[in-house]
């Protein structure tokens, strides 16, 4: 066999064996960048994290931050704080030093691996917002794993108190918390409807004293109903009394729809969860293709649209921006990305743009884990509300859009962390085989009222502060 | 840059072996073949769809089966019935089903998950009984669903005997790791 044919034999046995290995990501490598830059991180004791909430307590900005459950290989990471192994639960940092965030307590969670265990998501109210709140607390609002939600006053955040449980369920999810009337949209499993996650609507202005106004899902996910069962709810968002409307995006990375929903006809209509009363409070639905869910459903009402500016009637705009959730590793499904829908004929919802990161931009589909977009902040503070966007991309990492024409979005900025020795692995079965990779799966953001970013990782890196360098800046409005 | 063509042909290769891997598994049943796929495209890769005769299998049944990646509860597996109504593709043959029975634990291809048997209301006003099933591995689904003219007891029978050749279960346990099909 010639020298030629040997190489060529070589080189097929290395990509069947392990694919390409272009771009993987190797420790002490510097972070990927542009027009962002890293201020501060912690490593959030190597807990896999999701939702980061980020709150302005008195004269210090603290970040609440959800996490999943642990992995096979840690099931239950040791805190250091206490010496003792805790299944992973809410990390409490102090942010208010972006450059030096100071970890304060981890409150336990669900035991459980991966999506079956910690405490995904957690919302912050001051108890002088709420309606009947104790004006000197701060509630934290947090699922407890797949099996209650809880909240807690987190006044002194390094000394939290459990305050009250919703238990029972067989699942939960995003919820949405509405500070200044204390409705709470609790994704939930309620024990005898047909579908893991639909919304319990909670009065929670007293977080005492929980008073449940009822349950909500789609026609057939009731109980004692037949047929096909429509997809499953991942969140809402509420615009609250004044805006008077509830954007619920269902589905995860399949079959997704928004749902628009009448707030006051939601909350004080007919509760019986029959199928006409479950249709009564909603406006209008926008299915998706089959290959996309709507994970996040982030309303941007009255949005002036400069190229309509001359135009006679609609020159304002409501948005809603969608993101999907990709759930699998190395691109094993239709990609999962971000969308736009102009709502503002809210019977007839569009979709009128979309956003992905370039996949050769950074051969992302073979990196390692999950490529593609899952969450986006979720914040409404002026700063960057209805200007700028940032997605978390997994192993893309952040990315920022400059949405000001939300028919064409624009990236502006991105940051992928680099990965560490607590990065955890993803893998991919081969004939049979696991086939693991390392890379940064940045699996949410959030923003605060000051312009800072924060992200953290699934695959146990931590929490990464970061700011907008450059033009990016610009599009914010910051100096 | 110039690794990429060589990538890319080695990738055809990988493809047409495990396309090869996949055509050695087909059935091996007597009285079934393999029909086209029936219904529309959806969220998942289309599947498998087979027939089998009235005079082979007591009625004519059919049955449609493919793998669902990452749409399981890693831990739980297929918890319960109501799973098992809401992920079998049961509501690719009609929307109108309704339980004949509470479900029951199964095992195919190695893979634990739950049956159940239905009822459906066809959109032409035909009655029809169906079985759906749905087993996991890890956080990945195989589903399957079979209807017949007869009762649902005879078409799970009929059903669980093709699942459970030796070409099947061959060909469910490939597919979850990602073979073509």
């Amino acid at each position: 066999m010639g020298r030629v044919k040997l190489a060529i034999l070589a080189a097929f046995s290395v990509a069947c064996a392990n694919g390409a290995a272009a771009q993987q990501q190797v420790i002490g490598a510097p972070p990927e960048a542009s027009n962002m830059k890293l201020v501060g991180t912690n490593d959030l004791q190597a807990r896999s994290a999701y939702q980061p909430t980020i709150h302005h307590q008195g004269d210090r900005w603290i970040a609440y931050i959800g996490h999943h459950g642990g992995t096979d290989d840690i099931p239950t990471p040791v805190n250091p704080m206490t010496g003792k192994a805790e299944p992973n639960g809410t990390s409490i940092v102090d942010v208010t030093d972006p450059a030096q965030p100071k970890y304060l307590r981890h409150i336990p969670g669900q035991e459980g691996k991966y999506e079956a265990g910690g405490a995904q998501m957690v919302r912050i109210c001051d108890g002088k917002a709420l309606p009947k709140g104790d004006r000197n607390a701060v509630y934290m609002l947090r699922t407890f794993g797949s099996e209650a939600h809880e909240i807690w006053n987190v006044a002194d955040p390094a000394n939290p108190v459990l305050i009250t449980r919703l238990a029972g369920l067989k699942d939960t999810h995003k919820n949405w918390w509405e500070c200044e009337t204390g409705i709470a949209f609790l994704v939930s499993g309620a024990p005898d409807w047909r579908t893991r996650r639909m919304s319990q609507v909670y009065d929670l202005s007293d977080p005492a004293h929980p008073v449940k106004i009822r349950d909500f899902g789609l026609p057939g996910q009731e109980p004692g109903s037949t047929g096909a069962v429509p997809t499953e709810l991942h969140g809402p968002i509420s615009t609250g009394p004044e805006g008077n409307r509830v954007y619920f995006g269902y589905g995860t990375n399949k079959g997704g729809f928004l749902q628009i929903v009448d707030r006051d006809k939601l909350i004080n209509g007919p509760k019986e969860p029959t199928p006409e009363n479950l249709r009564l409070p909603e406006i209008s639905r926008m299915p998706m293709s089959a290959f996309n869910g709507a994970h996040t459903t982030f309303p941007m009402k009255g949005m002036p649209i400069a190229e309509f500016a001359k135009d006679k009637d609609g020159k304002n705009r409501d948005i809603v921006m969608i993101v999907d959730e990709a759930i699998l590793n190395e691109c094993a499904e239709p990609r999962q990305m971000v969308w736009f829908a102009d709502v503002t004929v809210e019977n007839r919802p569009m979709m009128i743009s979309s956003y992905t990161v370039p996949e050769a931009s950074g051969s992302f589909c073979e990196r390692g884990g999950r490529f593609g977009s899952h969450s986006s902040n979720e914040s409404m503070a002026p700063v960057y509300y209805k200007k700028m966007a940032f997605i978390a991309f997994f192993n893309a990492g952040v990315r920022a859009l400059d949405i000001r024409d939300p028919y064409h979005p624009t990236e502006v900025g991105h940051f992928i962390p680099s990965i560490t020795a607590a990065t955890d692995k993803r893998c991919v079965t081969i004939d049979g085989k696991d086939r693991c990779k390392v890379a940064i799966q940045t699996n949410n953001v959030e923003t605060d009222e000051r312009g800072y970013i924060y992200i953290v990782d699934r695959a146990n890196t931590g929490l990464h502060i970061l700011e907008l360098a450059g033009p990016a800046r610009t599009v914010a409005g910051l100096p | 840059m110039a690794g990429r063509p060589l990538i890319a042909f080695a990738a055809a290769i990988c493809t047409l072996l495990g396309f090869a891997a996949f055509q050695n598994a087909r059935s091996d049943v007597e009285g079934w073949r393999e029909i086209a796929w029936p219904f529309s495209r959806d969220g998942w890769p289309t599947g498998r769809a087979f027939k089998c005769a009235a005079a082979l299998c007591g009625d004519e049944i059919e049955l449609y089966l493919r793998p669902k990646a990452g749409f399981c509860n890693c831990d739980t597996g297929v918890a319960d019935d109501e799973e098992v109504d809401r992920v079998t593709d049961i509501d690719l043959i009609t929307e109108r089903f309704a339980p004949h029975e509470p479900g029951n634990a199964v095992r195919v291809a190695g893979m634990a998950g739950r049956l159940r048997t239905y009822d459906l209301a066809m959109p032409d006003g035909a009655r029809r009984a169906a079985v759906g099933i749905a087993v996991s591995r890890r956080c990945d689904l195989f589903v399957a669903v079979a209807q017949g003219h007869g009762n649902g007891s005879h078409v799970r029978h009929v059903a669980l005997d093709f699942l459970g050749s030796t070409g099947m279960e061959k060909w469910m346990i490939a597919s979850m790791d990602g073979a073509p099909h």
